[in-house]
């Protein structure tokens, strides 16, 4: 299943730009375009009154209020026609991506000029913006990390990136070169053994990996090789079958073309150095812009409603529809006759083939609808495993006046953002439908015959709600479980007192802090850097410690870990890894391991060339990875998650594998020490399994990262973020409760409200704190910057200069804080210790109570437990003075706290 | 008169007399009643299970008499049949309500219950044990604990099938009633005894049906009385949340002599349990009926024991004594006092139940061990035999065709080959002999797998289910516990629904049950499932 949503589920900020909401005149139901420019699209523009970006239109109200309830988005401009005619109730041009895969071929060239003066070549054949990224190995290095080329190897236009790689651009020598291509002279009087490289598509943020890992060119005969070696066959007697992850996985097309040439004019110590060009398929996901559009027009002799659905989509498109009635946005289906070609689709939908146009550029169809019906629904199939809806929701065609609410909405969103308006609308109409429609439309597509293969994914997507449900039963049945036979052998760990079941969420009084950033593998020796710093941290009053991932990894920063039972790691070995645990212990701070359990990379390939066998102790081979990658070509089952396509994905659903990782999750708690878990990329699979893990190795505390994107409307994040916040709740409760969770929500509301000045969106409708916090404050980890968000990636940066606001928020409120070890050292120390210390002086916890005070635009006010009273942002505030004595303790731009005394 | 018709909610019955000529024809559906004394049901094969009582006239008598004369069982098999005609049921946990009338795990089984209605199963499978509800003396009913299921079930917005269970069972251990028990104590004759003198204290015998050994009144009586304070109990939910009970008809509420008393695991075929003192001397006075008193002392002496291989002695051998004279005898009998006590306890629910909108089940068990011997030994001490090589299950059929009851029949999810070849046991064949049985005597089959997961077991079952010819529409899955929700099983499950039938969007039912529109499935994430932590 691969619905095409308009828009990536996951995008940070920066996607979202351009948008802007806009006053119309009266008369006018206004209609706000998303737009969004990644890619162009030329088709657009022949039709009908273009419209230049930034541009809106409103839809001519006739003799009604009209609803709008479709939003569109566009790549680039989007036309909405207007039409003076009475009787066309609706037109519309929805853009649609459709995302096509491009093939091409990359290839490696090594190349003598001279004597002594060789050329490695790397060239892509595929359009796109081709970063290579690169470094070498020097003689004598051992393990896969990377480091520097020399000064006089790096091409003028490269950027050193951190210490360890360069990145340069690939480019085309004339218009007319098929191939976009990089050359790097190499010096070989350096003790370079070795070329790594990976290449990096800007556009679509891909990385192009050679059988799972970097590719690497060895220069020397020596080189250990990893399997990945490229062009050493003859001359190092290396090569064997070529394969590239991201490529065709069985490789029919590799080509090897290999020049030998003597060997006698190299230098001796680069005896064996050949000339080799090599090719390789590669592919892309390219996204082709098409249109539909739709007129809806109302028969004045038979008052049926006539849609007529256009669209440019090449093949077979078949419209997927059903009916609303009564206000509902419920599919139904309409009395007979329907239009040629539709079939009735399991009783939940109809599905009319559109005739394809004569010129063969698109299709057509038309459907009479009984007059009386409000709307017509519809996403379109072009195959079995593509459907194509409207922005994640399905397209809408209303016909008359009555659905009144997405009016409301837009108005209430065009004509001023008074929260309460906002909050109320939204409430009802926006997220709840986009929710439900994606549902509906997994569900339609889940039903499809073939779901067997798709059942799993769909769970994942749909049936949140069933699998937490049945996790809870499953929790509970199996502690009460007295002695069935079949269930005792199964659980054996059953009839254990509960007590012992560790909740994974510590005392409550807990303060993380993140010891690391994503710098700290440089130096090599993190953890006796950071074991100094034990005291210091103790005594600003942390209790819990989150260390970097500490297993061997293919990654410098830990997170594409390979042999989980190795944990010598950039930060150092492990008994160095053991002494700072126990140092943390000594101060009286917990520490949590950060576990990668959603992939792991490969030690081996399979007999296709894939890298999907694993080695060490945990010699996993590809049943232990999902098969829905077709990269790593697993033998698992479907991933009960969302993918990371770096690397194979774990299929948590085998026996084997969840032994094996419980076992190695007692094995850190025993050998190493540690008191938790920060679990990485809990998205990659399904909260059950979390909650077997969390059982397993009984942590102290555990807390998840669930980072997906919040919910925006014309690319201004909407008020209300409860489904944002839901799904958190939903893998939490997923879990039993066993883990918290990042509160990412909270995260990206702060951005907004300290960014734009709208502090009102702290307070939900409801009164409460608007983020997992707000939900379930127990298990809710609040924090406002880490190693990816901040950093050196800033993916998703904090608002510069605000962040004591955050810390001000954050350390005040329920839900248990984290801070980030980057805003320790700065600046910020002071502020942070003394808001510290006041949590703990005042005991404040994760279940602490907040009555919030004062919600303005500018300012934000809230009580804590009745003992700690803050406020931030320009506004003015006081808390009251009348029942209680309040002293203020901390202060800084545009934030105070003050507590009672 | 009354009639009871469980229809396709779309039928229109504007008047009782029409509606019912009009779903005779209409529906061609299974016309499992033909009590029509007094009570006609319709059983359509429509996906929702809605109920319409009606209530007719005297005149209608008439339209009863033609429904009667036509062929009463005949069923109209669908052309194709398609899987979302299945009703899907779940069983709760044997000790849902504890002996003291409390409910299990009320927390884990209402997150289950929400989660199977999410997932589109329609109704639980209740199992309601005689030893809690009239635990402490004759005639004391509390229903209280299993009335508090009953409420969660409906007010989740399943349906409910009660089991009623007048059998005890050992894991979880519950007996008989305590007063039951008392006077087993004193009068041991009560309980199935196998030649060894050993009882089988988790049901009565057989034998005593008609005898009044329970404080003067005889079992039939106390199961009848049972029956009626279900009934008046759970009066507002009965042909509504209700729709089906099963009568137990013997151990495991399986109609079956316990031949392996508790060790079902030993590889033997079991013993004749006809060594109490009722059972002997009805097969005394059985003998001397028939003119050979000598048969009458006791059992065959050359059958094997529990830990023995059927063909080691001589009784169950090809040639061995079953096949003679005295085996004919003795099996005759033996089996006749199954049949009879089936039809028994069949009566009275069906008189009981009478008009109340639910279906009655009894359920068989699946004698697959030792099938392929000649003999069929486990299913003869079990006590199924029928006389001159005849169809051994058809008797039974007859009678639950007469009490116009659906047969459960267990091990669908049994596949031939996953059985030890040394056990000589064919479920699949077994399965297709009674599905037979039932289908010439026009009984509607329902479908039940064995208790314990086994491999390729979803696949069967919904091969099972597929069967045009045998037409299950009910299949009830056993059972909820720790295991059915761990997370490798629950996926199967998932899995399996999915394949029986079309996930609902939102059925029909639902609008009554606004609890059940929790996140998600149709109705947007509205309710945030919070947890005040």
């Amino acid at each position: 299943m691969s619905t095409v949503p308009i828009e990536p589920l996951l995008h940070h900020s920066h996607l979202r730009h351009n948008s802007r909401i806009y006053r119309v005149t009266r008369g006018f139901v206004p209609c706000s375009l998303n737009l969004r420019s990644h890619f162009t699209c030329n088709k657009l523009h022949s039709i009908g009154s273009t419209v230049g970006p930034g541009m809106s239109l409103g839809f001519r109200s006739s003799k009604h209020r009209r609803s709008v309830a479709i939003r569109a988005s566009s790549s680039d401009t989007a036309v909405v026609e207007t039409s003076q005619s009475d009787d066309v109730v609706f037109k519309e041009k929805f853009p649609v991506q459709r995302i096509e895969k491009a093939e091409g071929k990359m290839y490696v060239r090594m190349k003598q000029v001279k004597e002594k003066n060789w050329q490695m070549s790397v060239g892509c054949s595929l359009p796109g913006k081709w970063i290579l990224h690169w470094g070498v190995s020097y003689v004598g290095d051992t393990g896969s990390e990377w480091d520097q080329p020399p000064e006089d190897m790096r091409p003028p236009d490269s950027i050193a990136i951190k210490d360890y790689a360069i990145e340069t651009p690939l480019k085309k020598l004339s218009e007319g070169d098929s191939f976009y291509e990089v050359t790097i002279n190499l010096n070989l009087e350096s003790s370079v053994a070795a070329l790594n490289f990976v290449l990096k598509d800007e556009e679509t943020g891909a990385w192009y990996q050679h059988k799972g890992r970097d590719f690497k060119v060895p220069l020397l005969a020596d080189v250990p090789d990893d399997g990945n070696l490229i062009g050493a066959k003859k001359g190092f007697g290396a090569l064997g079958k070529l394969s590239n992850i991201l490529l065709k996985a069985d490789e029919p097309g590799a080509k090897v073309q290999e020049k030998s040439k003597s060997s006698s004019d190299s230098t001796k110590e680069r005896k064996g150095l050949e000339e080799f060009y090599e090719e390789m398929p590669i592919s892309k996901h390219v996204s082709d812009d098409n249109s539909v559009s739709v007129t809806a027009r109302k028969c004045p002799e038979t008052s049926k409603n006539i849609v007529t659905v256009e669209t440019d989509l090449p093949g077979d498109v078949t419209v997927h529809w059903g009916v609303c009635k009564n206000g509902s946005k419920k599919w139904e289906i309409p009395a007979e006759p329907y239009p040629e070609e539709t079939i009735l689709f399991k009783k939940k939908a109809l599905r009319t083939r559109l005739q394809r146009k004569d010129d063969g550029n698109g299709s057509f169809g038309s459907f009479s609808l009984d007059g009386k019906l409000e709307g017509l629904c519809f996403v379109l199939k072009l195959n079995e495993n593509t459907w194509l809806n409207n922005r994640g929701e399905d397209f809408y065609v209303p016909f008359s006046i009555s659905s009144g609410l997405p009016v409301e909405t837009e108005t209430a969103q065009a004509s001023g953002n008074t929260p309460e308006a906002k909050q109320e609308v939204i409430d009802t109409a926006v997220t709840d439908e986009i929710i439900t429609e994606i549902r509906n439309l997994a569900i339609d597509i889940s039903s499809h015959k073939n779901q067997k293969t798709k059942v799993k994914e769909v769970q994942e997507n749909i049936l949140q709600e069933i699998e937490k449900l049945a996790a809870e039963a499953y929790s509970i049945f199996r502690s009460t479980t007295p002695t069935f036979s079949e269930a005792s052998v199964l659980e054996a760990e059953a009839d254990e007192p509960e007590i012992k079941i560790s909740s994974g969420t510590g005392s409550g009084f807990e303060i993380l802090c993140q010891g690391f950033n994503w710098e700290s593998h440089k130096s090599g020796r993190w953890y006796m850097e950071l074991k100094e710093k034990a005291d210091e941290l103790a005594s600003l009053g942390f209790t819990v410690l989150w260390l970097p991932p500490p297993t061997e990894s293919v990654s410098p920063e830990g997170y594409m870990p390979k042999d989980l039972y190795n944990l010598n790691s950039r930060y150092g070995t492990i008994d160095e890894l053991k002494d700072t645990v126990r140092r943390f212990h000594d101060v009286g701070i917990k520490v949590l391991g950060d576990a990668v359990l959603n992939h792991r990379c490969a030690h081996f390939k399979n007999q296709n060339g894939v890298w999907n066998l694993f080695g060490g102790r945990l010699n996993w081979d590809d049943r232990a990875v999902v098969a829905d990658d077709p990269h790593f070509q697993g033998r698992g089952n479907k991933s009960s998650g969302d993918n990371f396509h770096a690397a194979p994905n774990i299929d948590h659903s085998q026996d084997f594998v969840r032994k094996d990782i419980k076992e190695w999750l007692c094995w850190m708690r025993e050998e190493i020490g540690y008191d938790g878990w920060r679990l990485d990329f809990v998205r990659g699979f399904w909260g059950g399994y979390v909650k077997d893990y969390v059982d397993a190795s009984k942590p102290y505390f555990a807390v998840g990262e669930y980072w997906d994107s919040l919910s925006y409307t014309y690319g201004e994040m909407d008020y209300n973020q409860d489904a944002h916040r839901q799904r958190i709740v939903d893998w939490i409760n997923a879990t039993s409760g066993a883990a918290g969770a990042f509160d990412v929500t909270t995260k990206g509301i702060l951005h907004v409200a300290l960014q734009k000045c709208e502090y009102w969106r702290l307070s939900d409708p409801k009164g409460k704190p608007p983020g997992v916090v707000g939900y379930w404050p127990s298990r809710a980890v609040t924090f406002i910057e880490n190693h990816d968000t901040g950093s050196t990636q800033g993916h998703w940066r904090f608002p510069g200069g605000k962040e004591m606001q955050g810390y001000a928020y954050i350390l005040t409120h329920p839900g248990t804080p984290a801070v980030f070890f980057d805003h320790i050292f700065s600046d910020y120390r002071s502020e942070i210790a003394s808001l510290l210390s006041l949590r703990n002086r005042k005991k404040l916890h994760c279940r602490s109570e907040v009555k919030i005070d004062k919600v303005e635009r500018d300012v934000y006010a809230a009580i804590i437990d009745e003992k700690v009273a803050m406020k931030i942002g320009p506004g003015h505030y006081e808390p009251p003075s009348e029942s209680k004595n309040w002293s203020l303790v901390v202060e800084g731009r545009d934030y105070k706290v003050w507590e009672t005394s | 008169m009354e009639v009871s018709v469980i229809g396709n909610p779309q039928a229109r019955i504007c008047r009782a007399e029409l509606a019912y000529r009009e779903l005779g024809f209409r529906f061609g559906s299974q016309v499992i009643s033909p009590d029509w004394r007094n009570r006609v049901s319709f059983l359509s094969q429509s996906s929702k299970w809605k109920e319409i009582g009606i209530r007719c006239s005297p005149r209608s008598v008439k339209c009863g008499a033609i429904v009667s004369g036509e062929v009463p069982f005949l069923k109209s098999t669908p052309k194709s049949r398609s899987l979302e005609s299945v009703k899907l049921f779940v069983g709760l946990p044997l000790d849902t309500v504890s002996d003291c009338n409390n409910v299990n795990h009320l927390k884990a089984i209402t997150a289950g219950l929400k989660a199977l209605k999410l997932l589109g199963v329609q109704g639980i499978e209740l199992p309601i044990f005689w030893g809690v509800v009239e635990k402490e003396s004759a005639g004391k009913y509390d229903w209280s604990g299993y009335l508090a299921v009953a409420e969660i079930v409906k007010k989740v917005g399943l349906k409910l099938h009660a089991s009623l269970s007048f059998h005890g069972s050992k894991n979880p251990d519950i007996g008989l009633p305590d007063w039951v028990a008392k006077i087993g104590e004193a009068e041991a004759g009560i309980y199935f005894t196998d030649r060894y003198g050993k009882q089988y204290k988790d049901c009565l015998s057989f034998a005593v049906d008609d005898v009044p050994v329970l404080d003067g009144k005889t079992p039939m009586e106390v199961y009848g009385g049972f029956c009626e304070s279900f009934k008046s109990a759970f009066s507002d939910y009965m042909g509504n949340t209700i729709t089906g009970i099963t009568l137990g008809l013997g151990p495991d509420g399986e109609l079956k002599y316990p031949s392996h008393q508790h060790d079902a695991k030993t590889s033997g075929a079991g013993e004749f349990q006809c060594y109490d003192k009722h059972m002997l001397s009805a097969l005394k006075q059985y003998a001397e009926s028939t003119g050979n008193p000598l048969w009458g002392l006791g059992g065959p002496h050359d059958a094997p024991a529990y830990d023995q291989q059927p063909h080691s002695s001589s009784f169950f051998s090809d040639g061995g004594s079953w096949e003679f004279q005295y085996g004919d005898f003795f099996l005759s009998w033996y089996s006749s006092i199954l049949t009879s006590h089936a039809d028994r306890v069949l009566s009275v629910a069906s008189s009981a139940f009478s008009g109340t909108g639910v279906s009655l089940c009894g359920k068989l068990p699946l004698l697959h061990q030792w099938n392929k011997l000649r003999s069929q030994p486990s299913e003869l001490t079990a006590g199924f035999y029928s006389s001159n090589g005849q169809d051994r299950y058809e008797g039974i059929a007859e009678i639950f065709a007469k009490n116009s009851c659906r047969m459960i029949i267990p091990g669908m999810d049994l596949s031939d080959e996953h059985q030890a070849p040394e056990s000589l046991s064919s479920p699949e064949s077994l399965l297709a002999h009674i599905k037979t049985s039932c289908k010439k005597q026009g009984v509607v089959v329902a479908g039940q797998n064995s208790s314990a997961p086994v491999p390729g077991g979803f696949e069967r079952i919904v091969e099972n289910l597929k069967d045009e010819s045998a037409g299950i529409d009910l299949f009830t899955y056993q059972r909820m516990g720790a295991l059915f929700f761990s997370p490798e099983h629950f996926h199967a499950f998932t899995v399996f629904v999915r394949n029986l039938s079309q996930f609902e969007l939102s059925s029909d039912d639902q609008a009554a049950e606004d609890e059940t529109k929790t996140v998600g499935i149709g109705s947007g994430t509205g309710a945030a499932s919070l947890q005040a932590a």
